[in-house]
């Protein structure tokens, strides 16, 4: 039985997960204020400030470097909504901009709060000013399978069904293995044979969703797509066919040594931050050692690098997992065997675009139709698929022994849906053998 | 104005460990039975332990009970079942001699200082400001006393059944207690009915021994009890024998014939133990099922058929045990017979197994819902601990899932209920590789009020042996590595690594250091697993908490708590149907009861 810890510091987006003017972090717990001086440019005033009033300065990473500008809400201990001691923090509402906030919290000791656990925190200090009821129904559909259900269908899955489903196969095999334990030698005569294929294929579907959290981490936290490229190859009309097609531009940022132009978008439901090398060759002698230092840096971390050529290259970059060869000008014909647009007509682009998004939302050898979207899940699922491996290994252990190996497969999926009680496997256990003397 | 401090109703396997348990402390006691002929009865099968159950044994010994002793010097054949499947889970059963099982009960009860016995039936109880304070005969005695301890089996309202014959008894040829089920109807308790059954006793001359296969006990028998040093005892031989496509006609065509199958037998029976008619009925597939013979006692032609349970008339009985081989041409000496009783739920029980409706009122026993010898003298002797920690004006002991099958028992019990009779398996407990047959002593006997200096001495003498042991490993050198390690490997006996000169220690210690060892990885991930769950059950909930005052807890739990009423945070999560979130506002509802709010 789950349940929240109250101990701990704990952080969430109070705002929508999308592209705004505006977005607001709440943190809470004890210690928090001292925490965020750390990161804050002004530590002593943060320090000092009274419950109930605005600090205004700069969030910095653990680095040193600037985040943003923010507003701080600074309560004491006894005050603000959670009546714990607490900061929300004001701040622009850009998506890297707020993963980069996330990060720094997570490095500097909060936690990502669970759906509904500052209402619960509320309601725990007696602060609650909404209705008993309301907070409740709220930890309500937080805690339950179906929030969590529904949390997955988002990324058009179902998970649950497919955790369901696994779990089912090991109160299976957990059922067998009861049996012998439940049962003398004389009763059940026949021993337990380690369910290799069962297994298996368990650790198959649990290699395939781990794999997933990849590719849904994307979702979740965005993507980095880098433009390549010769000059006038035609990166910053599609850079702008791109955004335009997009209609979500946000902010236009320069990159700070005007090596590089980045900007937001949201491409099929992924936040993609897109990176214009544009200018790069163009630079003074100089600095082009360091742009090209740079623009090395900024391939090496990208999730996916796309290549634009007119087909005038000398040679074109190998075509490997993560860059994509794009031919350019297409209303002036086709310039090579491959993805080809043109930013005057528009052809092409819809097809770029989908390239993009499949190579973004990578799935192995799995249909892809059920993801997991949290670190929990996959540790979860990795706690699940090391226990069972283990048991693979250990298979001539004997059966209380890996009864225990399997108990423990399924509490770790337990952490994921609802739980299982030892009436669950007796019943099972009852429907399948027939059983006493 | 009381004529005893406590009162147990009822002989059998409960009512012995209860009464034995108060008197034991202290307190002058009074056991009433119908009759004192038929006390600790095995009225089924004529063994005792088995898988969980042999825990269950041992943990009523460490705990000071007689159950252990009992079987000690009555049991015809022992074996350690499952020794194989793992440390965890193996464990002792017995054959016993039934008919020196019960006089060795009697005579136990006879002896025992504070102890008196008294035969009649208990048609009702006396309650003032809602406190039992004694209890009225059929013969018009009302017998006054500060505690009740009920354990009346399958008695209350017993009816048994053999195809259309029905009678109201609790077991073949005795008398039901009529009436007690009744008086506490009105006075409030919910009383519900179950099931069970029990197979033909056959004579044993009228066996073909040389169609049947034998079963052997092990050559080495073991003492239940941690106080008993050797057991020297007959050895006899079961059987097997299967049944087959015959059989399994002769019941079909019969089957309309059963009291269960006609609609007769309203009380649920346990899938865990089916009737042979349930057998064939719900497993048609299978071409036979595997029937044991065994004896009943050293000296008696009776033989028991187990696995053989039925309700079917005597006339289909003989028809289709005949086809068994080896049984083609038994006598009956006994028919089988299902029996339907009632029974108290026992979610209206604390974990102390006192009842929630009267005060000082403790019930154990079959009455709670449960099946089998071992579970009700469990239950037994914690209720008669508990009668006499009340009568001391003292805390109930009540053991956790964490430290005893016994705890399980009783938390299932009183947190779950049950709906079939319950009978305890391995599969019941979390922490079953602690909760091993071996240690049941370290386990419990510390906790224990009852257990004599004898037993703590016999306790402490065993750790010592244990050290000694491990120094001895510790001492031992080979291929680089010292006898602890070395014993974790799979091929390596503990014997192999003593001093030939070690013969003073018990094969039972040095298998429980070997265990220790071997599974010290195991253990320590068990013990993790253990505090974690014991945070949970460490929160305590008042036992006056008002949950009306509680807002935010949905009805259907609030319902449940208000019924339950749970000792703890982690009983109340253990309740079924009860939802994350309602633990959650409990959990801040009762942080306000703690600091004052």
């Amino acid at each position: 039985m789950a349940n929240y810890e109250t101990e701990e510091r704990i952080y969430a987006l109070a705002t929508a997960y999308y592209p705004a003017a505006l977005a607001i972090v709440r943190t809470s717990g004890e210690g928090t204020i001292e925490a965020l001086s750390r990161i804050f440019s002004s530590p002593e005033r943060l320090l000092k400030s009274r419950s109930n009033t605005l600090c205004h300065g700069y969030l910095l990473d653990t680095d040193g470097r600037k985040i943003d500008e923010v507003v701080l809400s600074v309560y004491r201990k006894g005050h603000g909504y959670t009546s714990e001691e607490a900061v929300e923090i004001s701040m622009h509402g850009s998506l890297p901009l707020i993963n980069r906030l996330s990060l720094t919290l997570e490095q500097i000791g909060f936690r990502k709060a669970l759906p509904g656990e500052f209402t619960y925190r509320a309601f725990m200090h007696g602060r609650l000013d909404l209705t008993e009821a309301e907070a409740v129904e709220e930890i309500v559909s937080a805690k339950s399978q179906e929030a969590a259900a529904s949390a997955l269908d988002r990324l058009g899955g179902n998970l649950s069904a497919l955790i369901c489903q696994m779990k089912s196969a090991l109160i299976d095999i957990l059922s067998s293995l009861e049996v012998q334990l439940d049962y003398a030698e004389d009763e059940i005569l026949e021993d337990w044979v380690y369910p290799e294929d069962e297994v298996r294929s368990i650790l198959t579907t649990l290699d395939n969703l781990i794999g997933t959290y990849e590719s849904s981490r994307i979702y979740s936290q965005g993507a980095k797509v880098v433009l390549a490229g010769k000059t006038n190859a035609g990166k910053s009309s599609f850079f702008n066919a791109l955004l335009k097609e997009r209609r979500a531009i946000v902010s236009e940022i320069e990159g700070t040594t005007r090596d590089y132009i980045e900007a937001e978008c949201v491409i099929r439901g992924i936040p993609v931050r897109l990176f214009d090398t544009a200018g790069l060759r163009v630079a003074k002698e100089e600095i082009e050692a360091e742009g090209i230092e740079r623009s090395k840096t900024l391939i090496r971390d990208a999730d996916l690098v796309l290549y634009i050529t007119d087909g005038s290259d000398d040679s074109l970059p190998v075509c490997d997992e993560k860059t994509i060869i794009i031919y350019s000008k297409l209303d002036e014909g086709r310039k090579g065997e491959g993805l080809s647009f043109s930013s005057v007509t528009g052809e092409g682009i819809k097809e770029v675009i989908d390239e993009i998004e499949r190579r973004l939302v990578r799935h192995k050898d799995y249909d892809g139709r059920v993801m997991i979207d949290s670190q929990r899940q996959r540790d979860g699922l990795i706690e699940c698929r090391d226990i069972l491996k283990e048991s693979m290994v250990n298979r001539n252990m004997s059966v209380d022994l890996m009864a225990m190996s399997f108990q423990a497969a399924i509490r770790s999926l337990n952490t994921l849906i609802g739980d299982v009680s030892s009436e669950e496997i007796l019943d099972n256990l009852f429907s399948k053998f027939c059983l006493g003397k | 104005m009381y004529d005893y401090d406590a009162i147990v109703i009822g002989g059998g396997h409960a009512g012995i460990e209860a009464s034995l348990a108060v008197s034991r402390m202290g307190f002058r006691t009074l056991l009433i039975t119908q009759s004192l002929d038929a006390i600790g009865r095995l009225s089924c099968n004529p063994a005792i332990g088995g898988l969980a159950k042999g825990n269950l044994v041992r943990e009523v010994d460490a705990l000071g009970g007689e159950m252990a002793h009992l079987i000690d010097s009555s049991m015809i054949q022992f074996r350690i079942l499952n020794r194989r499947r793992g440390p965890a889970v193996q464990a002792y059963r017995a054959q016993a001699d039934k008919f020196s099982y019960s006089r060795l009960a009697k005579e136990t009860l006879e002896k025992e200082r504070n102890l008196e016995l008294f035969m009649d039936t208990v048609v009702d109880i006396i309650v003032r400001d809602g406190k039992i304070i004694g209890v009225v005969t059929e013969r018009g005695w009302s017998i006054y006393s500060k505690v009740v301890i009920l354990t009346t089996g399958t008695f209350m309202s017993g009816k048994i059944f053999i195809g259309e014959y029905e009678h109201e008894s609790g077991r073949l040829g005795e008398e039901a207690a009529k009436g007690l089920g009744d008086a506490l109807r009105k006075k409030g308790f919910s009383v519900g009915r179950m099931k069970t059954g029990t197979p033909a006793r056959v004579k044993m001359s009228s066996l073909d021994f040389s169609r049947l296969e034998v079963q052997d006990g092990d050559e080495q028998m073991r003492p239940f009890s941690f106080l008993t040093k050797k057991v020297e005892r007959p050895n006899l031989k079961c059987y097997i024998t299967y049944t087959n496509e015959r059989t399994h006609e002769i019941i079909r065509a019969n089957i309309h014939r059963s009291p269960l199958y006609g609609g007769k037998i309203v009380g649920k029976g346990p899938r865990y133990c089916p009737s042979i008619e349930d057998k064939v009925v719900r497993f048609p597939d299978r071409e036979r099922h595997q029937i044991f013979v065994e004896p009943e006692g050293v000296g008696s032609e009776e033989m028991y058929l187990n696995g053989l349970s039925s309700s079917l008339p005597e006339s289909v009985q003989n028809e289709f045990i005949r086809t068994l081989p080896g049984l083609e041409n038994v006598v009956i000496m006994r028919p089988a017979y299902a029996v339907e009783y009632d029974y108290l739920d026992p979610l209206d029980l604390y974990p102390s197994l006192e009842s929630k409706i009267v005060k000082n009122l403790f019930i154990a026993g079959q009455t709670n819902g449960t099946s089998g010898y071992e579970e009700a003298a469990a239950q037994g002797i914690i209720a008669g601990i508990n009668a006499a920690l009340r009568l001391e004006n003292k805390e109930a002991l009540i053991l956790k899932r964490s430290d005893s099958y016994i705890g399980v028992l009783i938390d299932d019990l009183t947190t779950k209920g049950t709906k079939e009779p319950y009978r305890m398996f391995t599969s019941r407990a979390e922490y079953r590789l602690f909760l091993r047959n071996d240690n049941a002593d370290s386990r419990l006997t510390p906790l224990s009020p009852l257990a004599s200096d004898e037993r703590k001495e016999a306790l402490k003498e065993k750790l010592l042996a244990m050290e000694e042991i491990k120094e001895l490993l510790k001492a031992r050198k080979e291929r680089g590595k010292n006898g602890l390690e070395l014993i974790r490997e799979p091929e390596v006996t503990i014997d192999s690594l003593l001093p030939s000169d070690a013969n003073n220690f018990s094969p039972e210690v040095k298998e429980e250091v070997e265990l220790d060892l071997k599974y010290e990885g195991y253990l320590k991930r068990q013990e993790r697993e253990i505090a974690r769950f014991e945070k949970n059950e460490s929160v305590a909930i008042p036992e006056d908490f008002d949950y009306d005052s509680v807002d935010g807890l949905s009805q259907e739990s609030r319902e449940k708590f208000k019924a339950i009423r749970p000792k703890s945070v982690g009983q109340a999560g253990r309740i079924s149907g009860v939802r994350v979130s309602d633990i959650a506002v409990l959990q801040v509802a009762l942080r306000g009861v703690r600091s004052g709010k």
